[in-house]
This record gives structure tokens, C-alpha cells and sequence, in this order.
């Protein structure tokens, strides 16, 4: 058994645990607020996830996709594209991040509204609730 | 290099533990607590998958915003999730 | 629900993920991972980021940062829906609670609330100290890693710092949500001139460009000066990234003095309604 693959195995396994857990609190708490949280780790899971894919392994080791030498010789961009991990993804994730906190702050101004209206943040009290 | 693998393998499996115990606790302001225990591992994991850009977002986003944000939300609304 | 049973839990959770990586790794479903290369369309970009060879002049972005320039460069159309999408969730937050900010500084004309002393002297330190590295961060994101959303996003640690500090009654003094969203409202018109000044450069000089261009192409010679000799000036992605930062930071600035106001100040406004 090589040891770096099974390494890796567990970060992508447990990824996928916390997907489900999260998925758990999703659906089956009540509290709106719990709702929330499990919701903030569903979503920072799919965004590991996506890095994951990104990577790559390499000889020696990885890399940033940041280019160090200024102006890059032919040769160190030639072992700059053997080594560096995808660039993509990241790009993808940075951006889904911060517009994941500004949704999700909206989605709190909802909870907070509820609160205000029907005095609870039970889905279980407010589905009861009628007006 | 090995070393690497053996943080990333190490912060993935605390991960489930934390994740584990934001679900399942009664009291939100634990839960938001262990919340942000979660992102930390989250965006160390993010540096050594060779992201920094991602790592540099996440810090003040998943720690610091998120959580006083919730903390926030909580003051305002109730504490203890009801049974 | 006991503390043992649930200590039993995680660790059977912990172990059945270290068994089934186990299995995997000694070949059970046949992926080994991590890959020992990366797609071709990243090696495009990893080839092309900043590259001064005549035969990529026309493709490469002229950026050290590949992260960077994929945002605002070679995928720049994406990061200009997703920051609306960020605006269409300020808008909904103003919905829900309008008003509600200029009723708090009608109410409330003398000072009170915030913590004691010390602690607001050593915030006045710390949001220097923020500031001065969420700009670092921004100017330099064509460098190293860092940009707008970085940058903004460090920034906007400082108007919470300063609301919980303060309190709300003396920082919406400083900064009210309409001066916040004025200036987010700045930061989004200029990502929108940043992304034609190319364009508006060549109608100057009697010729035509593409929107969001940044380097020269094949058929449009414009473009914003990017690499003098040793110092790398990043065309277009300068400019993009310090818009950019203006936007997170004071649309998160607007959505925080929304989201902390008063209980009492708001449910007037509720009740009004009803």
C-alpha cells in the first residue's frame, strides 16, 4: 500500500462524511439558526471539494500558481507548468466565497424578519403558525 | 513532502470531529463556536493544497465574519435550539 | 444525549473513514489520487499567465498572479455577474429593512453604548493596522497572491470591529448606509469603466478594441502598459482590483449596520405596517 494516495483518501473521504452531516443538520434540525451554520459548512465542503480537484501531485513538490522570476527564463516556465497546481478552481472558489457570505447574510436578514413576525425560529412552531 | 500529506490527512479528520459536534449541540453560540474551529481547519487545509488566494479569503470570511455574524444572530433571536 | 456516546460516535466516525480510505488505497475502486498532471486548459493558463515570448505576446494576460488574472482577465465577464449578484443581495437586505437606518440617527442625537476605554483606544490601533493589510493585500494582487475580494474582504473586518466596539450609535455617525452605498455604488461603476477603458482608448485614436481586453491582441494593438523592464504594472487588473475592494468592503459595511441595528428602532417601523 503506498502511503501518500491513502493520506489523500482521507481528506477526501472525510470531505464527503462532512457533506453528509451537514446535509444532516440541513433537513432534520429545527432551529433556523442551525440551519444556517450546517449550512456555511455545506458549502465551505463543495468549495474543499472543488480545490481538491485542482490539485496534482508533483516531483518534488507543488506549487502556487504564482510565477516568482520576473522575466521568467523559457526553462523555469517549462518546469513552472510541470509543478504548479490548477489555477481554475481557485479562481472559481474565490470568487463563490465572498458572494456566499453576501447571500447568506440575506438569508439571515430573512431568520431575523421570521423572528421579529412570529416570535420563533422553530420551523416545527412556524409552520403551526397561520397569519 | 510526506509531511504535507500527514497535516492535510490530520486537519481533514479533527474536521469530522468539529463538524460532528456543531451539529449535534443544543446550545448555538457552542455550535457557532465549533463552527469556526471547522474553517480554521478549513483554510489551513486550503494552504497546503497550494491555494493561497483561497487561504487569504477564508481567514477573515470563515473566522471572523461568519462567526460574529451568527453571534449577532443569536443575541437578537433565541439560544438554545428547542426539542 | 450523553458525552460518551457521543466521544464513541466520532471516533467510529474517524475510524470507518481511515478503514475506507485504507481499502481504496490498496486498489478497491481503482482511483488513485492525487493526479500527476493537470487538465490542458490549465496548463493554457499556467503557460500563458506571464509569458514574454513573441509567440504567446497575443495570449498571455502578463500577470505573475494566475489566480488573478483568470478573475478579472480571461474570465472577467463571471466575476462581473457575480459581484451583481452580491449587489442584488445588498438590495434585498435594504428591502427588508428600510428606513430603519435614518430613524436610528433621528432617535438617538446623544452618545452612549461601546466599551470602556482601553479597549477603544487599541481598536483605534488595530483598524490602522487592518487597513494598511487589506490594501497591501489589494495593490499587490497582481503580484502575489492577494486582489479585490481578498483585500475587501479583510477590509470589512474593520467596520465590524469598530460597530461592536463603538456601538452602533457613534459608528453610523462616521459612515451612514447610504454613504456605504454610495461608495460600493463608485467602486461597481468603475469595474464598468474599467472594463471599456481599453475600448474608449482605441475609439481615441480612431480605431476599435474588445471589452475586457487588456493586453494587446491580434487585432486590436491597445492595451494598458503592463511589464517596464523589471516592474510589473498589471494593465487592467490594477485598476479592477482596486474597484473591486471599494465594493466588498462598503457593501459588507452597508449589510453589517442593517443586520446590527436596534431591536427597538426597527420593530417601530414593523409594527407601522401592520
Amino acid at each position: 500500500m503506498e502511503v501518500e494516495p491513502f493520506l489523500f483518501n482521507i481528506v477526501v473521504l472525510s470531505l464527503f462524511v462532512n457533506i453528509a452531516m451537514s446535509l444532516y443538520g440541513v433537513f432534520v434540525r429545527p432551529s433556523l439558526i442551525k440551519k444556517i451554520i450546517s449550512l456555511t459548512i455545506f458549502s465551505d465542503t463543495i468549495n474543499t471539494l472543488v480545490i481538491v480537484v485542482g490539485f496534482r501531485h508533483a516531483i518534488p513538490n507543488p506549487i502556487p500558481p504564482v510565477v516568482i522570476e520576473i522575466p521568467p527564463p523559457p526553462q523555469y516556465l517549462r518546469q513552472f507548468v510541470l509543478q504548479a497546481v490548477d489555477p481554475l478552481p481557485q479562481a472559481l472558489v474565490l470568487t463563490a466565497i465572498v458572494i456566499g457570505l453576501a447571500v447568506l447574510l440575506f438569508l439571515m436578514f430573512t431568520t431575523l424578519q421570521i423572528y421579529r413576525i412570529y416570535g420563533t425560529t422553530d420551523v416545527r412552531k412556524i409552520s403551526r403558525l397561520r397569519g | 513532502m510526506m509531511l504535507h500529506y500527514i497535516l492535510m490527512a490530520l486537519s481533514a479528520l479533527l474536521s469530522i470531529s468539529v463538524v460532528y459536534l456543531a451539529i449535534v449541540e443544543r446550545d448555538l453560540i457552542k455550535a457557532a463556536i465549533f463552527s469556526a474551529v471547522q474553517s480554521a481547519l478549513y483554510a489551513f487545509l486550503y494552504y497546503l493544497l497550494m491555494a493561497p488566494d483561497i487561504f487569504l479569503t477564508y481567514i477573515p470570511v470563515g473566522v471572523g465574519l461568519y462567526t460574529a455574524l451568527i453571534l449577532i444572530l443569536i443575541k437578537k433571536t433565541e439560544r438554545y435550539e428547542g426539542e | 444525549m450523553g458525552n460518551t456516546l457521543q466521544v464513541v460516535i466520532i471516533i467510529s466516525l474517524t475510524l470507518m473513514v481511515i478503514g475506507l480510505a485504507m481499502v481504496l488505497a490498496m486498489g478497491g475502486f481503482g482511483f488513485t489520487v492525487p493526479p500527476s498532471s493537470v487538465r490542458s486548459l490549465a496548463t493554457i493558463f499556467l503557460n500563458t499567465t506571464f509569458n514574454l515570448d513573441t509567440k504567446y505576446r497575443y495570449v498571455s494576460a502578463m500577470s505573475p498572479e494566475a489566480v488573478t488574472a483568470i478573475v478579472w482577465d480571461y474570465r472577467g465577464l463571471d466575476t462581473l455577474f457575480e459581484t451583481s449578484v452580491m449587489f442584488i443581495a445588498i438590495v434585498g437586505a435594504l428591502a427588508i429593512s428600510r428606513g430603519a437606518s435614518e430613524k436610528l440617527l433621528k432617535g438617538f442625537s446623544k452618545t452612549r453604548g461601546g466599551m470602556s476605554l482601553i479597549v477603544k483606544t487599541i481598536t483605534r490601533i488595530i483598524i490602522v493596522m487592518i487597513a494598511s493589510v487589506g490594501l497591501s493585500i489589494t495593490l499587490h494582487g497582481h503580484l502575489t497572491p492577494g486582489g479585490g475580494f481578498q483585500g475587501g474582504a479583510t477590509i470589512a473586518v474593520a467596520p465590524m470591529l469598530l460597530i461592536i466596539t463603538f456601538s452602533i450609535y457613534l459608528f453610523s455617525k462616521m459612515i451612514t448606509v447610504s454613504k456605504a452605498v454610495t461608495l460600493r455604488s463608485i467602486g461597481l461603476i468603475g469595474i464598468a469603466l474599467s472594463a471599456f477603458i481599453v475600448l474608449i482608448i482605441a475609439i481615441l485614436h480612431g480605431d476599435l478594441a474588445y471589452i475586457f481586453q487588456n493586453q494587446p491582441k491580434l487585432y486590436s494593438h491597445y492595451g494598458l502598459p503592463s511589464y517596464a523592464e523589471v516592474m510589473v504594472l498589471g494593465g487592467t487588473l490594477l485598476l479592477f482590483n482596486t474597484f473591486e475592494t471599494l465594493a466588498v468592503a462598503f457593501g459588507f459595511t452597508a449589510l453589517f449596520i442593517l443586520f446590527i441595528l436596534p431591536e427597538e428602532v426597527v420593530k417601530d417601523i414593523i409594527k407601522g405596517e401592520e
